[in-house]
């Protein structure tokens, strides 16, 4: 819902770093987005579109984002059991407990950009 | 060339959450961030703690609208200093905002600061602001499935304000019901039942709020 000011932040946090790099384009965006970290690819990408055009200066209109999808894991706390959940909140499949503590599927990150 | 960041998207975010944390610490405010759907009954409930609390406490309020200032007006007519931020557009506030209006504010004049947030029950939920405590309010005729529907909201605030309870013997709402599924979800928080209309309830939430203040003096 509130991609288009997550990409406003994104872009900030890959301009301010490309400007100490001392580059004056950047043509890649590289982010990492966990499976429950309630950020939609499809809009960030919509998102990013927008932003290329208006700072065109900043981007080459080539430039692209890509997204590394992080699969979410879970691990029980009460039998040990790891598993994939498809929600926050989940029952374990050993033990039918709702006691899965997330380990991954939350990042949210830019992981890498390219510039010069 | 490739440079690797493994920067946090909300790092700009969090970095002003910290800084409005800090001055809220070094001068003891309480600062509550309110979030719940748009008409859940924030700013009526705000007026209503706000006459409840304003001969013991000096209260500021911090709102979030898309846009007008009616919210920060009808603050104001309680007596309490209200500023308005105005976010044309954007679904939640975020700490950047709030640092902006800050200077705005005597905080040795303020000991309870209200962040209203913008009505909505998604986003508002993933922006720290530099908070002392998350709430949230639902009211009863927005319906029981709201709290399993919405998790993340109900995932991180640490208490809920049922609200509208005085109109609970005509729409369908099970108030031990709500308090299972919060249960569910968040072990730490739970419901104060109340109607800003009627004041029932009240006196539960105000002892809430004098108890987090006095929690966050002896820090």
């Amino acid at each position: 819902m509130h991609e288009m000011a997550l990409m406003g932040d994104i872009l900030q946090i890959v301009w301010e770093d490309a400007q100490r790099q001392g580059f004056s384009k950047v043509t890649k965006v590289e982010l990492t987005v966990g499976k429950l970290s309630q950020a939609m690819p499809e809009a960030l990408e919509m998102a990013f579109s927008i932003y290329k055009e208006q700072y065109n200066h900043i981007f080459d209109q080539s430039a692209e984002i890509k997204f590394d999808i992080e699969e979410a894991v879970a691990c029980c706390i009460e039998c040990n059991t790891t598993y994939i959940p498809d929600r926050k909140i989940t029952i374990c499949p050993g033990c039918g407990m709702p006691t899965g503590n997330l380990i991954k599927g939350e990042t949210f990150q830019v992981k890498s950009y390219e510039g010069s | 060339m490739k440079v690797e960041l493994r920067t946090d998207v909300l790092t700009n975010n969090n970095l002003s959450a910290d800084f409005n944390r800090d001055l809220f610490t070094k001068t003891n405010t309480l600062v509550v961030n309110l979030m719940s759907s748009p008409g859940a009954g924030k700013t009526t409930t705000l007026c209503e703690t706000i006459r409840r609390l304003s001969s013991e406490f000096k209260i500021a309020v911090i709102e979030g609208d898309l846009a007008t200032s009616q919210d920060a007006d009808r603050i104001r007519e309680t007596g309490a200093q209200a500023v308005q931020i105005n976010t044309h557009g954007g679904c939640h506030l975020d700490a950047r905002m709030i640092a902006s209006v800050l200077p705005e504010f005597d905080f040795s004049e303020v000991d309870i600061l209200f962040i209203e947030n913008v009505g909505n029950l998604v986003c508002p939920s993933g922006y720290d602001l530099g908070q002392t405590h998350k709430v949230a309010v639902l009211s009863v005729p927005e319906g029981n499935d709201k709290i399993p529907k919405y998790p993340t909201m109900f995932m991180r605030t640490e208490l809920v304000l049922l609200n509208k309870i005085d109109i609970l013997p005509f729409v369908d709402f099970d108030i031990e019901m709500a308090k299972k599924d919060l249960e569910a979800l968040n072990a730490n928080s739970s419901i104060i039942s109340l109607s800003a209309r009627s004041g029932e309830g009240f006196d539960t939430w105000i002892q809430w709020i004098k108890d987090a203040y006095n929690a966050c003096q002896k820090q």
